[in-house]
């Protein structure tokens, strides 16, 4: 009887219309389509913003397309001023803009805070002769072309990684031989089966391949060595480069600064609230939180970095 | 047989009686958004992924199972009675199913789709659980060069089906093409007919097309007859069950569209949609009624129908012995174990193998599931056909912008639709086929960037395409598909045999 | 008038088809020209760079245009049914209004519009009734899908309304 209930309650929360009791109201776009990092960044919001009773109505929007800039645009044209919504994005988002050329930016909307971020990997399969990032650059340096690079799309955060090595070992990042792919698992796939010199991208899709001794991590973009990856980051090979792929959150444009203020205070408090560290230990989420104006001004370098490389590789004039 | 003990253990887990519950909710609530065209598997289950947190993990896999092969079912559900594909796997299915459906033979369409996908399903979790590590080495050893291979093949196979008259097949493949063009190149990253539109920069949406193609195209153009609609739909003409004819015509598509969606599915980048067009092809040339085709042969619905669920098991190949997750879905499953804190990839069997042996006996559950459930409902299905025409195709564009607003709630994309849907219409009207705009629309890209990718790796130089032996075993398929039938012409001729023509 | 064959004498030319190849040659052409506009400063090692495949199916697109003026020159277009605008007008119709109303008065309504003009095109009752219907079924759909499975619909008045 018992596990019948229980199942007709998981019945009901799916199919019965949810009547909101409305205190406060909040509206999160995601702009990405369901089921994708920003969608589950949005709904874990929205789940730990409910639980910990922080707002009652949350409703996340999809609003998916070019990386994120089509979601932008219309939050920006729909919410001046409003201080009940919500846009979360990431690194890919600056990327995406700049290769876009798209009309609407982050400086249109009001930084909140950074939330989770995630640090690339440099990985070869173990059969392979480049036993360490020295190797690597070496064979960079000699000849650029032969070193290919998968990862994931042109003008994304694996391929502007690629491009700061190359700056940083002092090839021209016109010169890497970089080889996007659509989806994860095939990048990976032809990692994995020696199709291409070595990959580049988050650790999380590497980690399983790792640990079954399939793939070796030359180095890692965090500034400090990471638990549990066995490997330098790439400040100790002698590469001065650090990258984040982190996920935030922004508000509208046009907020007064109390409203700023209580929106941040607001997510302040979701950070420190048990659901939210539940969700990210459940997710594999590392917290590099970071708030109001420390956000804006990392965003701001970030943003200069970015284009400049961008530039360099030849994605954006 | 380690294997074959662990998978009777998972099984008798799974036939509890909680267990089958979940099971039928999951394909019931599975089927529910299936059938929404433009929604597929992978969506449905990203939707209802947050229903089955509230589970155990055993109850929460079944559950997921149920969901993953209803989303699956449904899809093909309103390919056949609506002509509406639900998801691009089962595009194929709408081109022989409507055409049965709209004749008065949707029950046996429906049928043969359902058992097709069972019987598929079980031989191919079968292979999943014992030659998955086998399988996956040779998937792994698939490059870029090898992918493109499969195209051409791919390419030659479909354009020798769809070659009524070949400027008309060929200029639908064209255009196909164009459109597949539309939106950022993968490889450099710039923009190609996208005209400043931002929401052109993704490219042209493979599920928008088929549904603007196969249900607007069809419904404007219906309507334009006028008066003169001399097209009746009979809901039921002759035996609802399949006869015995229809079983003998089924049982071998059934078979070789398993055979092609099973490998081509464990591939990282091999897809769900190209095994329905190999199959399709493969049964039309095989066929003994190749002139049914176009007109509701049902060996093109059983094929199909095998192949695409075929495939969505060998997803699971890469997916749990590697942890790749090769597909939308498979991502979506990947999430579905992450909730547990568990990491498909090589230690799963090892670490968690009674989870997975738990997954594998789920989709056994699920799949004869799918089927009690769904061949008593055939009767009701059919039935939707007897609704009067005006409510019917009101209710047919509803459910297409339902979908389409599901998947992407934007203006713009209903615009496409519309735009997509006069160009199908135009087409209909001027009599050229529409499944190559599809076809094109998918297939064009895939071997483009296989192409840039195979010549980028190996700096330019063009011999790369052609040193693998998996690649020129292709090739050679290709020729025989090509050359064969004019040569067995010939041998035929020098035995003094004469052929129709 | 001129016609090529003896055969062809009687049938006056088939505008619709040239106008078929016409179309086909500007798809060619706008194709083409997109193409000649990607300046990739991307260093390419492939060779075959993002311009390769739009000008090899322009030219494989023009080729159908001028096959299909041939086909047109040689009368061998396929008859076609005569075609009646004012249900094709009504349901096209249907698709523009939910479009426009999508935006602001929200799914139920629009497509409630969108089911009440295609019936009409289809010969169905008269708007008064077939709109309410719609309405009624588009928002039943809305509160299954968007309530029960999170899907995100576009809101308008009766949206909010729950």
């Amino acid at each position: 009887m018992r596990v019948l209930f229980k199942a007709a309650a998981g019945i009901l929360l799916a199919a019965a219309a949810v009547l909101p009791v409305s205190a406060q109201e909040l509206s999160i776009m995601a702009p990405a389509g369901p089921g994708g990092g920003w969608d589950q960044t949005a709904r874990s919001l929205q789940n730990a913003l409910q639980t910990e009773k922080l707002a009652t109505n949350v409703q996340v929007t999809n609003v998916p397309g070019a990386g994120g800039t089509i979601g932008l645009a219309q939050f920006v044209s729909q919410n001046k001023g409003k201080a009940d919504a919500l846009i979360v994005g990431g690194y890919v988002m600056v990327g995406a803009i700049l290769t876009n050329n798209a009309p609407v930016t982050l400086d249109q909307v009001t930084p909140i805070a950074r939330l989770t971020g995630e640090y690339e990997a440099i990985v070869v399969p173990t059969s392979s002769p480049i036993k360490t990032m020295g190797d690597l650059v070496a064979q960079l340096k000699a000849d650029p072309g032969t070193v290919s690079w998968g990862g994931g799309s042109a003008g994304g955060t694996d391929h502007i990684t690629v491009g700061l090595i190359a700056k940083a070992a002092g090839v021209d990042p016109t010169k890497i031989n970089y080889i996007p792919f659509s989806g994860g698992g095939e990048a990976l796939a032809a990692i994995v089966g020696g199709k291409v010199t070595a990959g580049i991208s988050g650790y999380g899709e590497f980690e399983q391949q790792v640990k079954a001794g399939k793939l070796r991590v030359l180095a890692v973009s965090s500034p400090e060595r990471l638990p549990n990856v066995d490997g330098p980051t790439l400040k100790e090979s002698g590469i001065d480069v650090e990258v984040q792929n982190w996920r935030g959150v922004w508000a509208a444009p046009d907020i007064t600064d109390e409203q700023k203020a209580s929106l941040i205070s607001m997510i302040e408090k979701v950070n420190a609230s048990k659901t939210w560290q539940d969700t990210l230990a459940t997710k594999g989420w590392a917290n590099t939180f970071l708030a109001g104006d420390a956000f804006a001004d990392v965003l701001k370098q970030e943003i200069e970095k970015t284009t400049a490389v961008l530039k360099e590789i030849g994605l954006v004039k | 047989m380690e294997s074959f003990d662990a998978l009777l253990l998972g099984l008798s887990v799974a036939v509890q009686p909680q267990n089958l519950f979940y099971a039928f909710i999951g394909v019931l609530l599975g089927t529910a958004v299936g059938v929404l065209p433009g929604i597929g598997p992978a969506l449905t289950v990203a939707l209802l992924l947050p229903v089955t947190f509230k589970l155990d993990p055993g109850g929460s896999l079944i559950m997921f199972a149920g969901i993953y092969y209803g989303g699956m079912y449904g899809g093909s559900t309103s390919s056949i009675l609506l002509n509406t594909p639900g998801e691009s796997a089962s595009i194929i299915t709408a081109l022989e199913g409507n055409k049965m459906a709209r004749a008065g033979r949707g029950g046996p369409a429906l049928a043969t789709a359902a058992i097709g996908s069972f019987v598929a399903g079980l031989i191919a979790t079968i292979a999943l659980t014992f030659l998955a590590p086998w399988v996956v080495e040779i998937a792994l050893n698939f490059g870029p060069a090898d992918y493109f291979a499969l195209m051409v093949l791919a390419f030659t196979t479909v354009s020798a089906a769809f070659g009524g008259s070949a400027l008309r097949g060929l200029t639908a493949l064209f255009i196909g093409l164009s459109l597949g063009l539309v939106g950022i190149d993968l490889q450099t990253g710039q923009a190609r007919l996208a005209f400043g539109v931002p929401d052109l920069l993704d490219g042209v949406e493979v599920t928008t097309t088929a549904v603007a193609m196969f249900a607007l195209g069809e419904t404007l153009y219906i309507a334009s007859l006028g008066s003169r609609m001399r097209e009746t739909i009979e809901p039921v003409r002759g035996s609802l069950w399949m006869t015995a004819q229809d079983w003998a015509r089924s049982w071998k598509p059934w078979l070789r569209g398993t055979a092609l969606g099973f490998p081509i599915g464990a591939l990282p980048a091999g897809g769900a949609e190209i095994p329905t067009f190999l199959s399709y092809s493969a049964e039309k040339a095989l066929s003994k009624h190749p002139e049914e085709f176009g007109h509701g042969a049902i060996e093109g619905v059983a094929g199909p129908e095998a192949a695409n669920n075929a495939s969505a098991a060998g997803v699971l190949v890469p997916l749990l012995t590697l942890g790749l997750p090769t597909s939308a879905t498979a991502a979506m499953m990947l999430a579905g174990f992450q909730q547990y804190g568990i990491q498909p990839g090589p230690l799963l069997f090892s670490t968690n193998a009674d989870l997975v042996w738990g997954l594998i006996a789920s989709l056994f559950i699920a799949n004869t599931m799918l089927l009690v459930l769904n061949l008593p409902l055939i009767g009701m299905w059919v039935r939707l056909l007897s609704i009067p025409r005006p409510w019917l195709y009101g209710g047919i564009l509803v459910f297409a912008t339902l979908g389409t607003l599901g998947a992407n709630p934007s203006q713009f994309e209903l615009a496409m639709l519309a735009a997509l849907g006069l160009l199908g219409f135009a087409m209909r009207y001027f009599d050229y086929p529409v499944a190559p705009v599809i076809i094109g629309l998918i297939l064009g890209p895939l071997a483009e960037q296989q192409l840039r990718r195979a010549l980028a790796i190996s700096q330019g130089d063009p011999a790369a395409l052609f040193e693998s032996s998996i690649a020129i075993g292709i090739y050679a398929v290709c020729a025989i598909v090509l050359f064969g039938p004019v040569l067995w012409k010939l041998v035929q001729r020098k035995n003094g045999k004469t052929l129709p023509a | 008038m001129t016609s090529p064959t003896e055969r062809d004498v009687r049938t006056p030319p088939d505008r619709a088809a040239y106008a078929v190849a016409a179309l086909l040659a500007v798809l060619s052409g706008v194709i083409a020209w997109d193409a000649a506009h990607i300046s990739s400063t991307v260093a390419s090692y492939s060779r075959v760079g993002a311009a390769a495949f739009p000008y090899a199916i322009a030219g494989l697109v023009m080729a159908c245009a001028i096959g299909t003026a041939l086909a047109a020159w040689r009368g061998d277009f396929p008859d076609r049914e005569p075609m009646e605008f004012g249900p094709v007008a009504w349901i096209m119709g249907g698709l523009v209004a939910q479009i426009v109303l999508v935006g602001f008065a929200g799914f139920s309504i629009a497509t409630g519009v969108l089911f009440g003009l295609t019936a009409r095109g289809f010969g169905g009752k008269p708007l008064w009734l077939t709109i309410p219907i719609g309405i009624v079924l588009s928002f039943l759909l809305y509160v299954l899908f968007s309530k029960g499975l999170q899907l995100s619909l576009p809101q308008g008045p009766l949206e909010r309304l729950i």
